[in-house]
């Protein structure tokens, strides 16, 4: 490589002071600088303002922790009215519909009565995992019932348990106005009346009996936390998810699978006698996968991954179900 | 002697020996170099079993320290390491045998000789006091401040011929090194080449902007000393 | 020990075998537990300098860190390279913990000393200078080629500083007309205990010359270029894991040990220090000791302090420094300390001169005078040595900012 090709003025040559005696000052400088660096750390105030270039940096995290600011986000969490017990939600699916990494699963609740939809959510899942904490579903939310949380302690050895449910998202709006007061008081009103809005529409206790769940329940010791306001209780408030969630979906997947499995088999038997409806011919088949994980969530040992995972496998089922349809109508 | 410095020395001496033999049959000549490495310890390990404890520290400080050292590196420098092929014996074994008996003859007799010297020498350190000074000159050869005093005394020429041998040599490594070290061009740092711009001194380039050797002759060495 | 012993009623042999082991068991438990202290010291006073705070965790104030440092890589899986000469990879880490131990058979533990021997300090620097062997073992035994460099580039480094190091001490030697680390100590107990070699123009420069050398015999930052991590790796560590990459690290920071214990009872007077004599017997020994690892861990400390604060060296400028730098003022150290003696001790040096001109009076007045005399000269011979070398090496930079023609055209510079 030649430099030749530089003008004069574009290199820089850093002129040492040579016309001086030059007898190791500048180390012996240098170790003073870094002496007193250690001095300042070692005795000196820890230091708190970031403009400062001395004293101790360091936070004993653990034990001290640094102020969290207020717009501060982690993951997304859900509230609910502490008075009524009543959820904010209203499964509007939007915060669904803008989740970029696409990890918020909601299914609408259903008035036991008519069947009709009701403002309000009957499983909420969100992938913990997966959830990039960019914070658009609290910001579209339009009645501010998602909101980002402040805690991130969040580390875990069981990968499932980051697939959190309805039960371990809830926290009460008290709760969220001592992580977050300014931003809660520029909403408070608004989302209060909403709220009382949504009440109306609902029939019975739809929307609210999982704020009593929260108060007793095992998986629902995430709530405790909100009572610890600013800073979470590390290790013993630790939600604990249920373990058995893997082998129950395994299963279900299983299930799922070798149903299909059947259907194909089923379908090749019956031979062009299925030419007329393969679809409908699948359309049962469908029906007892979907039946299969319903079940499952009904368990007592309450699947926190049950709707996304199931729908999944739903989905998969079907397609399943229908190619094997398919193969059949070609073949024979 | 007691039984502990007796048995000691029978220890260090088969080491001694052993490694000694290793070093001319493994075929390694790594490990060979590694094996004279140990028994030059061992030499100094006898050294010290004698009391001579200024000879030992100084034969681990140049000959296991340094020497064994500088060959480690003329080997790994020169020729291939693992001499798998390497004869252990050669045509001309005899010569070396001659050699190594003749240094015995020498050896064996002075040992016998002063034998009996260094046997009374050992009696009166047992005794107690330290011998009259006279007697200290003959008898403790070993102490830094004798050898000190034969090296300047009775020794004068010889320890002197000795340092012009090895002042020699330095010189001769030194040439050499500079002989080769003068036909290597220098790269220019980046303040000298502006230095050079500053002054209207601008080297000759080819065509991509390669320094150009202003003489044949320096080509050619250049290119010599890239291929060594 | 041994005489204890025997009249304990075990036979001689038995006694003398007892005694040592005893000994040898001492100085490796001191040994190791220095080197576990020192990694702690370490550790905390570089965080300190680079406003951290450091292992602070495991036992009061992080102190046990080291021990679980140790079950850790005690635990870990020890991987030898395939091609490695199975043999010599697995002697290294041996013969330089043995090296490093050796050195310890001789340094003083304040007023205790382990073994007396008559050629101590030389056998310290020997001992010193097995670590090439190590070195060269562990790179060549790897079979990797940032191994080979990095023991070839210590090899190199040992061997170039090993000369100023030994010729440093070589004025000590002189001042106390011993090669005894009893008698050097000994000899630096005037004043009240405060007679330490550091406060004389010639062992000041003395003390600044060898404590350099020792850095680069120890691989201390800025002289660590056979481990230099951002060229090549670990150097000859890098194919070593587990426990014998942890009795490389042991080693290293044992030896670095020996040389803070070396240089303190070398120049800073050892275990002497007011109060010792006064004290006497089991107290002033323990004085004495406390005296001693003060200075061992205040010296440890500046050698952290230049590790924070100084990069490190190019190979070239490392051989430079020593050739051009340490080796001449070792040498002008070397006259200076001959004058000193001249003036101080020909009664005891040269028994001529004393024949000659008489023996020195020891009158305080005359002391004294040929005291300030001898200062005066030393200094002045000392730091007009340094003034004019480093004068010299700055008219080098100079000079070789600038190329000439001439130079270039004859391939000289």
């Amino acid at each position: 490589m030649t430099l030749s090709h530089l003008a004069t003025e574009d290199v820089f040559v850093v002129e040492r002071n040579d016309a001086d005696f030059r007898g190791g000052q500048g180390m012996t400088k240098g170790l003073g600088i870094v002496f007193r660096k250690f001095r300042k750390a070692l005795f000196g105030k820890p230091n708190s303002d970031r403009a400062d270039t001395e004293g101790q940096f360091n936070v004993q995290y653990p034990e001290e922790r640094l102020a969290i600011p207020e717009a501060y986000r982690n993951m997304p969490i859900l509230l609910y009215d502490d008075a009524t017990g009543h959820e904010l939600c209203t499964s509007c699916f939007q915060c669904e519909r803008i989740c970029p990494p696409q990890v918020i699963h909601i299914t609408q609740a259903k008035d036991p009565a008519t069947g009709k939809p009701v403002p309000a959510a009957a499983k909420f899942v969100l992938e913990y995992d997966t959830c990039m904490s960019c914070g658009y579903c609290a910001e579209v939310c339009p009645f501010d019932a998602i909101k980002m949380d402040h805690d991130f302690e969040l580390s875990t050895a069981n990968h499932p348990e980051l697939d959190v449910d309805y039960n371990r998202l809830l926290r009460p709006v008290s709760y969220y106005e001592t992580i977050a007061p300014t931003m809660w008081s520029e909403v408070k009103e608004q989302a209060m009346k909403k709220l009382q809005n949504n009440i109306k529409r609902r029939p019975g206790d739809i929307g609210r009996d999982h704020g009593q769940k929260i108060k007793g329940g095992a998986p629902v010791a995430a709530a405790a936390t909100p009572a610890a306001g600013a800073a979470p209780a590390a290790g013993a408030a630790k939600p604990r998810g249920p373990v058995a969630a893997i082998g129950k979906n395994m299963s279900e997947d299983k299930t799922a699978k070798l149903l299909a499995i059947r259907a194909a088999n089923a379908a090749k038997r019956g031979g062009g006698a299925a030419d007329a409806a393969p679809v409908a011919q699948a359309a049962p088949v469908v029906e007892t996968v979907a039946d299969a994980p319903a079940a499952a969530s009904a368990a007592p040992t309450g699947p926190v991954a049950a709707i996304g995972q199931n729908m999944s496998e739903d989905k998969r089922a079907k397609l399943e179900a229908i190619r094997a349809a398919k193969r059949a109508q070609r073949g024979e | 002697m007691n039984p502990i410095a007796i048995g000691v020395f029978i220890v260090i001496a088969l080491l001694t020996l052993g490694s000694g033999i290793m070093v001319v049959t493994v075929r390694n000549i790594i490990h060979s170099a590694l094996w004279l490495i140990a028994s030059f310890i061992g030499v100094a390990a006898l050294y010290l079993l004698m009391e001579a404890e200024f000879l030992a520290v100084v034969q681990i400080l140049v000959y296991a320290g340094a020497v064994s050292i500088l060959v480690l590196f003329a080997i790994m420098l020169t020729r291939q390491v693992t001499g798998e092929g390497v004869r252990v014996v050669f045509e001309r074994w005899w010569v070396a045998l001659l050699i190594a008996l003749g240094l015995f003859g020498v050896i064996v007799p002075t040992l016998w000789k002063h034998g009996a010297t260094w046997e009374e020498a050992a009696k009166l350190a047992q005794v107690g006091p330290a011998p009259v000074e006279g007697a200290a000159n003959s008898l403790q050869v070993a102490t830094a401040t004798e050898i000190g005093r034969s090296f300047m005394g009775e020794y004068l020429l010889p320890f002197e011929v000795v340092s012009v041998l090895l002042l020699m040599a330095l010189i001769g490594a030194v040439v050499i090194a500079y002989e080769e070290r003068t036909r290597r061009r220098r790269v220019l740092t980046l303040a000298e080449e502006l230095a050079l711009k500053k002054r209207g001194i601008v080297e000759p380039r080819d065509a991509e902007g390669a320094v150009v050797p202003r003489e044949a002759e320096a080509a050619v060495i250049l290119l010599d000393s890239e291929q060594a | 020990m041994a005489d204890a012993l025997t009249q304990l009623g075990f036979a001689s042999w038995l006694s003398v075998l007892i005694a040592s082991i005893i000994k040898v068991t001492l100085i490796l438990v001191g040994g190791s537990v220095g080197m576990m202290f020192l990694t702690w010291y370490e550790r905390r006073s570089i965080s300190y300098m680079q406003d951290r705070r450091g292992p602070n965790r495991v036992g009061p104030q992080g102190l046990l860190q080291p021990i679980s440092e140790a079950i850790k890589t005690m635990t870990k899986e020890d991987a030898t390279p395939r091609d490695a000469d199975k043999i010599v990879h697995f002697l290294a880490p041996v013969v330089m913990l043995g090296a490093t131990v050796l050195s310890f058979a001789v340094i003083p533990w304040g007023r205790m000393f382990p073994v007396d021997l008559n050629a101590a300090v030389l056998f310290v620097i020997a001992t010193g200078g097995l670590h090439s062997i190590g070195m060269m073992m562990a790179g060549w035994g790897s079979n990797n080629k940032f191994a080979l460099l990095g023991g070839m580039r210590g090899v190199a480094q040992l061997i170039s500083y090993e000369i100023p190091q030994v010729m440093a001490i070589i004025p000590v030697v002189l001042m106390t007309g011993s090669m005894s680390l009893q008698k050097i100590v000994e000899a630096q107990n005037d004043f009240a205990g405060l007679g330490w070699y550091v406060f004389s123009p010639v062992g000041l420069l003395g003390f600044a010359l060898f404590f350099t050398a020792s850095l680069a015999e120890g691989e201390r930052t800025p002289f660590d270029i056979p481990e230099a991590d951002s060229e090549i790796i670990a150097g000859y560590m890098t194919e070593y894991s587990g426990m014998k990459f942890a009795v490389f690290y042991l080693s290293n920071y044992m030896s670095n040990l020996a040389v803070c214990f070396i240089t303190a009872t070398l120049y800073l007077g050892g275990g002497n220090g007011p109060g010792v004599d006064a004290l006497g017997g089991i107290a002033g020994g323990l004085l004495s000791l406390i005296y001693f690892l003060l200075k061992s861990f205040a010296l440890f400390f500046v050698m952290v302090l230049i590790r924070a604060t100084v990069p490190r060296l190019r190979v070239d400028q490392l051989m430079s420094f020593a050739w051009k730098f340490l080796l001449p003022l070792v040498l002008v150290n070397i006259l200076s300390a001959s004058f000193w003696v001249a003036l101080l001790r020909w009664d005891q040096q040269w028994p001529k001169l004393t024949e000659w001109f008489g023996a020195p009076s020891t009158a305080d007045a005359t002391n004294w005078g040929r005291l300030a005399i001898a200062i005066v000269l030393t200094l002045l011979i000392n730091a007009g040595a340094v003034a004019l070398i480093m004068r010299l090496t700055n008219r080098n930079v100079q000079k070789h900012l600038y190329t000439t023609d001439e130079e270039l055209a004859l391939g000289l510079s």
